[in-house]
């Protein structure tokens, strides 16, 4: 059998079988046909080799049967984006909370750091205890801001794993080829990682050392360890 | 060999080939019919089955002086199943040779 000979029954008999893609599957065994031939192999001996055309042809999978209705899939994936949605909402939601209060720790820092007192609402101390606690809110605040970074990259996989799910869901009823699933983990690079890791360690160091040496120095100063009765903080 | 069989044994060699490298279809056609007696056309149905699973991607190469080629490539899925198959497949062909060699010890 020539080269022509054997493509051309390979052609036919996929074409009866209902072989998806059988331009790609003829395009290699062309390929391999040049091979052989480069390697001074004829044409008869190459598609001896290759086996009865018969034969390969049936072991190439037929188009997948389609399992599952595709008009209830879609239903379902509406239901799926639904939830999903609303999830994402709820999320979403308190990612902003996080970052509000990140916002609001460095905003509370910097006032307390440059005796800034708007509208008088940060209570008396002495500017000593004040700057303490100050670094300590700015901790706060970094610490935060990185665990918003955590958290929106967590959303982030997450909307990507759900589109995967999707896109497989849709593919298993129209008989495409499936993607093989997303880990739903968020996925930082190393570095990233080590750096948010570190940045994380120092801000919550900064924290609790701050936290406890204002709370030491205004307790001293105060002469009490509840020392906001001795300031007045919450008379009216 | 049980046709049937030697698929899903083939179907390890395949992915064994490419925890190597990427390789074009015939690379991987011709070192298998090397080693195996198996017709050389039966590699291609292979491929594309590893393929439509995910175990494998494919892409394009220009090559000096002819059509671009096509590489195909083990997925980060294809790599862990490989991981998982060869070490069921070596444990199974340890237990099947101790098997077969107890049963010529019995004959003697």
């Amino acid at each position: 059998m020539t080269k022509t000979e054997y493509l051309d029954r390979l052609a036919a008999i996929l074409k009866k079988n209902q072989i998806p893609d059988a331009e790609d599957i003829l395009a290699e065994y062309e390929q391999h046909f040049a091979f052989k031939l480069a390697d001074g192999y004829s044409e008869e001996e190459a598609a001896a080799r290759l086996g009865a055309p018969e034969l390969l042809a049936v072991q190439f999978e037929k188009r997948e049967t389609h399992t599952g209705n595709a008009a209830l899939t879609r239903l379902g994936l509406v239901f799926a984006d639904f939830s999903f949605g609303l999830a994402l909402v709820l999320l979403a939601a308190f990612g902003i909370v996080l970052i509000a209060l990140s916002l609001a720790c460095a905003a509370a820092a910097i006032c307390l750091i440059t005796g800034l007192n708007i509208a008088g609402l940060i209570p008396s101390m002495p500017y000593g205890c004040a700057v303490v606690m100050g670094l300590a809110l700015l901790g706060l605040a970094v610490l935060t801001a990185v665990g918003c970074v955590y958290y929106f990259a967590f959303i982030r996989q997450l909307i990507r794993s759900f589109g995967r799910f999707r896109h497989n869901a849709l593919a298993s009823v129209s008989g495409k080829a499936a993607l093989p699933p997303l880990p739903v983990r968020a996925l930082l690079s190393v570095r990233a990682n080590r750096r948010l890791r570190a940045v994380a360690l120092i801000a919550l160091a900064v924290f609790a050392i701050c936290f406890v040496l204002g709370y030491i120095a205004a307790a001293l100063s105060a002469g009490q360890l509840s020392f906001w009765h001795a300031w007045g903080w919450f008379q009216a | 060999m049980n046709a049937q069989y030697k698929k899903g044994v083939l179907e390890l060699c395949v992915l064994s080939l490419l925890t190597k490298g990427d390789h074009y279809g015939y690379a991987i056609s011709d070192s298998l019919s090397r080693r195996i007696d198996i017709a050389d056309g039966t590699v291609y149905p292979i491929l594309r089955k590893l393929k439509s699973d995910g175990l494998l991607t494919t892409y394009l190469q220009e090559e000096s002086g002819g059509p671009p080629r096509k590489y195909y490539s083990l997925t980060a899925l294809g790599r862990e199943v490989y991981a998982k198959d060869r070490a069921e497949y070596l444990s199974f062909a340890e237990n099947v040779q101790k098997l077969l060699e107890d049963d010529a010890h019995d004959e003697n």
